[in-house]
């Protein structure tokens, strides 16, 4: 089946690629291109399609502009917050809910409820457990003798509280990923451990670890992308604002702004190009990190 | 092994992408514009006389022959939805040639991101929705009618005791140049909200004026029963509201016609002052983690605010049960200023002249005075004509919900933000230091200078994108 | 009894966050059944007084749910079967067959994810335009016919599948489609009940799009229905709660369906403690 690549195995795999390929070119490469040539307009008519002058102005707009630069700042912040705490927790909770317990579907249940609760109500009872005075975080920490903490309303605050409920949001999708790899991993592994009277945390690390880095893999450059591209949540969490003083300003929001209400298209579309060469050079690194530590 | 081997293409394929825009860029420059010329000139008409270089005198259809189609965008749900297709049925009962399709495109967000999707396919309404400010953008674009030759028609025009019925700051609001690209429709404005109980117990007046306010919001903020009460509320827009707080203070906000920036004064100073005061001194407080102030004056927690008339029937709803409240014109300073704002109807250039007439037929129906009596009736937004103000159904309907009455008694003291290139980013610049100075992250002097220096830099680079 | 303990802790530790996972699930039945004046209330009420069954009835006298179902169905049902096609070829291609610009083809797939599809919207909508599709269910269904995300999952569930097996299949003379459908699909049977999990939700779940692509309301879908409960100035949120509640209860019926497939191997696999 490995054969050597040839003439006819690459029009083979084109037609297996077709079907796909078709829908990305023009529903995503094509629109790809043209915003990235966008980002090149410096003076132009957006209607009617007419450009009169290229260069690279956008771009040197994005290096002075203050705005720009908070929000780059926030997303990294928002990345390194997310990405981490995301992928340790829900792969640990997909471990849990992979042992043999009971009410294990009641639990999966459960997890995967988040899902595909209306966004109107995630983001109302977040509200509610930041909220100030009558908010549930606050009263916990009371307990503890903290006194309230303004998560939504203090600048300094604010990305906190948005880390804290991008992770909750993600956990259900990781942890659906997460479950459907655990399962690819052959039992006969573990029952030659089990012969071998391994403890628990030596069958974690010698057999389910490496044999679950395709999936650890894929959830980890997956939520890399999707972090930098955070949005909804920030929607939802401030009611339509980025935040007090603008203090949870991402790039993709920046984006929207200037592409829906202030109408520089090619500003937005500038942006957007610098994001992508900032997640492609990461997704690099990545690839780079896991040719060595991916087993297939 | 798989992704090692991936590492090497994906420098490549950066490489492409690089390459592809710099050779893209390099072509372009040498390139002439393409597109016909006759376009690009129109293109080219400036913001500060969009309507004088137009060839816009072209004649006019003032009869149907055949029936016409028009399709009206809008961004009304629920009864408001309701109340504007009953209307849309009442119009084409008594036009048979004109069949109106009403469309709900979600909210003006929505509407907005939908508008420039259609722009930009050649696919817009007839009609639709509009802020003035998009509008604006629109005749910077080209894609709105002028409606003079319609309105100044002898047979389907309006005489001119007809048009200045109209409310003068809605119909100033939708005049550019002497000429109308849009007319009123759902307008709304700022009232000031106050809990009667708690006013009635502190034994204070209606605040009328600003040193009145803070009195009040001085004394309102107590111990209630272990419940802490703030005297005064404000909406988290404050930031983008705050010309009505210069202009009360006697200040200027933003020239419309040159474009400068001028609430970086002592007026503006004033008023940024006396609204971080207030913050400060923990007598007011902003609507915060609550989103709109109607939910903490609903239950209590704050003796008065100053909000949207729109929003009436959402503190009805919050305070039932609750609190007993009622609402008063806003208080001034040197002077009394009141913002309007909600949406105008506009009509697109797409349309045929067939449909530009029925758009215009369904204009005069839609903002006649039985419709918008009405209209402001059934949805709590304004009549937008002086006779539907005079009007029986209208003055019964005060005389019952009295709060509804109180837009009316500021027409004289009202006005519409500047409509200029740019305000969007001008209003989310303004927002950010003004919300930085009442938090005090910034002095107001700091907050000030920096919202007019961004403010500024805004109106120019969109005046000079527009050339 | 070191069993019980661990157990005893898993239980406690799922509970934990269980709770938090139910909480804003929880909100939204409870609000669903208030009357309008205990919605806002801080801190929240937790159980209405009194219930108030009849906003079922006003969310569906304000939005034509009825139409909005059937479409979102026709939709979801398309769009997934289309999506696990188009995946399941693309994949079987980056993870077993040998090609010319294999890996520079994937990195630029890959690339493409790194796009806000923000600025993706209006290029998208220009092309159905001229393809006149607007107003129509090509529009709502042909753009998302294919995800590279998809392809990227099951391109790591396919390599993770020994390739022994394809050297025996290929020793049994079993052909490309046949090894494929008979024998890789099935093996990767988690992995495609969570693509078609992921992508059926996605797809009854999107706003934006349908929204943007339609105008008739015999064309939109169940969430853009939920407008009808949103104004500028607030929010009817018992209607808006007991309409979210109708929109997605199929949701969860699916994955009660689902669920036991993505978790099918677990008794074979027996981590027991």
């Amino acid at each position: 089946m490995m054969q050597e690549k040839s003439l006819a195995t690459t029009l083979k795999a084109l037609l297996y690629l077709a079907p796909a390929l078709i829908i990305l070119v023009v529903f995503n490469i094509y629109p790809i291109i043209t915003s990235f040539l966008m980002s090149l307009y410096t003076d132009y008519d957006y209607y009617h399609d007419i450009v009169y002058r290229y260069g690279f102005d956008n771009f040197l707009f994005l290096l002075q502009d203050e705005d720009f630069h908070l929000a780059l700042r926030n997303t990294f912040i928002f990345v390194l917050g997310v990405v981490p705490a995301s992928i340790t927790l829900s792969l640990f909770i997909a471990l849990l809910l992979n042992t043999n317990i009971k009410l294990r579907g009641f639990f999966r249940t459960i997890y995967f409820i988040p899902f595909v609760t209306s966004v109107v109500a995630i983001s109302i009872v977040w509200r509610w457990i930041f909220h100030t005075e009558y908010g549930l975080l606050n009263y916990f920490l009371s307990w503890f003798g903290v006194s309230p903490i303004k998560w939504l309303t203090d600048p300094k605050w604010a990305m906190p509280s948005l880390i804290i409920l991008a992770i909750w949001k993600g956990l259900g999708y990781n942890i659906v990923i997460f479950l459907a790899g655990l399962q690819n991993i052959p039992e006969h592994y573990y029952l030659a451990a089990r012969i071998d009277r391994a403890s628990r945390w030596q069958r974690f690390w010698n057999i389910t670890w490496p044999l679950l880095s395709p999936t650890t893999f894929f959830v980890s450059i997956i939520s890399v992308i999707g972090s930098f591209k955070v949005f909804d949540e920030i929607y939802a969490l401030f009611d339509g604002r980025p935040g007090p003083v603008r203090s949870a300003l991402t790039v993709v929001y920046y984006i929207f702004e200037k592409f829906y209400r202030e109408q520089e298209y090619a500003v937005a579309s500038a942006a957007a190009y610098v994001l992508f060469l900032i997640v492609f050079i990461l997704t690099l690194l990545q690839l780079y990190i896991g040719k060595k530590r991916v087993h297939y | 092994m798989q992704s090692m081997r991936m590492t090497k293409p994906f420098l490549a394929t950066m490489l492409v992408f690089t390459l592809l825009l710099m050779t893209l860029s390099a072509c372009g420059q040498n390139n002439p514009p393409t597109g016909s010329s006759s376009s690009s000139d129109q293109t080219k008409t400036t913001t500060e006389t969009p309507a004088a270089e137009k060839p816009e005198n072209e004649s006019i259809v003032t009869t149907l022959d055949n029936p016409v189609e028009i399709t009206f965008w809008h961004a009304m749900t629920g009864h408001h939805e309701e109340t504007l297709q009953k209307i849309a049925d009442d119009f084409m009962k008594q036009n048979d040639k004109i069949k109106v399709t009403l469309v709900s495109q979600g909210s003006y967000g929505d509407l907005q991101q939908k508008l420039t999707a259609a722009a930009k396919s050649k696919t817009l309404p007839t009609m639709s929705q509009a802020y003035e400010d998009w509008i604006t953008e629109d005749i910077q674009n080209n894609l709105v009618v002028d409606l003079n030759p319609y309105l100044e028609n002898p047979t389907i025009g309006w005489r001119q005791d007809e048009l200045n019925d109209i409310v003068e700051v809605f119909r100033n609001a939708n005049n550019w140049d002497g000429h109308y690209y849009g007319m009123p429709f759902n307008k709304s404005t700022r009232i000031l909200f106050y809990n009667t109980d708690y006013l009635k117990e502190k034994n204070i007046d209606v605040p009328k004026t600003w040193d009145e306010l803070r009195e009040a919001a001085e004394k309102l903020t107590f111990e209630k029963g272990g419940k802490k009460v703030i005297g005064m509320g404000f909406e988290n827009s404050v930031g983008t509201e705050f010309s009505m707080w210069v202009r009360q203070a006697g200040g200027k906000f933003i020239d419309e016609e040159t474009g400068s920036v001028e609430f970086n004064s002592s007026e503006g100073q004033k008023a940024l002052t006396f609204l971080r005061d207030m913050i400060e001194q923990g007598i007011a407080r902003l609507a915060g983690e609550d989103g709109y102030m109607s939910n903490p004056f609903g239950r209590g927690d704050v003796a008065m605010y100053i909000g949207s008339s729109a929003g009436i029937p959402f503190v009805a709803q919050a305070a039932e049960g609750n609190i007993h409240w009622s609402g008063a014109v806003l208080p001034k300073d040197k002077v009394a200023a009141t913002p309007f704002a909600g949406t105008s109807v506009t009509v697109y250039q797409s349309a045929t002249p067939e449909q530009r007439l029925a758009a215009w037929e369904f204009i005069k129906f839609l903002i006649n005075t039985d419709n918008t009596a009405l209209w402001a009736k059934e949805t709590g937004y304004l009549p937008v004509r002086y006779s539907a103000l005079q009007s029986e159904t209208w003055k019964k309907y005060v005389e019952e919900n009295p709060v509804y009455g109180i837009g009316e008694q500021q027409f004289d003291a009202g006005f519409f933000d500047p409509r200029i290139l740019g305000i969007n980013a001008v209003q989310t610049a303004l927002g950010k230091e003004i919300e930085a100075a009442l938090l005090g992250e910034k002095s107001v002097d700091q907050a000030l200078e920096d919202a007019a220096k961004a403010a500024q830099e805004a109106i120019d680079r969109a005046k000079e994108r527009a050339r | 009894m070191r069993d019980a303990l661990s157990k005893g802790t898993i239980y406690l530790l799922l509970s934990l966050g269980g709770i938090l996972m139910l909480l804003p699930f929880a909100w939204m039945i409870s609000t669903s059944l208030k009357p309008a004046n205990q919605v806002m209330v801080m801190p929240p009420v937790w159980i209405p007084h009194p219930i108030q069954w009849s906003n079922y009835a006003e969310a569906m006298r304000v939005a034509p749910l009825g139409r909005y179902f059937i479409n979102s169905v026709i939709v979801t049902v398309l769009s997934t079967a289309g999506e696990l096609i188009t995946t399941i070829l693309a994949a079987y291609a980056f993870s077993r067959l040998q090609f010319y610009g294999r890996d520079i083809l994937f990195s630029i797939l890959l690339g493409t994810m790194m796009v806000p599809g923000e600025v993706l919207l209006i290029p998208n909508f220009v092309t159905l335009t001229k393809l006149g599709w607007i107003d129509r269910y090509e529009a709502l269904i042909v753009p998302w016919l294919a995800s590279v995300f998809a392809i990227f999952l099951l391109r790591q569930h396919f390599l993770s599948i020994p390739k022994e097996l394809s050297y025996a299949a290929k020793v049994d003379g079993c052909s490309d489609g046949r090894f494929l459908w008979e024998i890789m699909v099935p093996l990767a049977k988690p992995a495609i009940v969570t693509i078609v999990l992921l992508k059926a939700i996605g797809s009854w779940n999107a706003f934006l799009w349908p929204l943007i692509v339609t105008n008739s309301k015999e064309m939109r879908t169940l969430p853009v229905g939920l407008t009808a409960f949103r104004t500028d100035v607030g929010t009817i949120y018992e209607l808006l709660m007991a309409a979210s509640t109708l929109v997605i209860l199929p949701m969860i019926i699916l994955f009660l369906i689902l669920e036991r497939y993505i978790v099918e191997g677990v008794s074979r696999a027996g981590i027991k403690g």
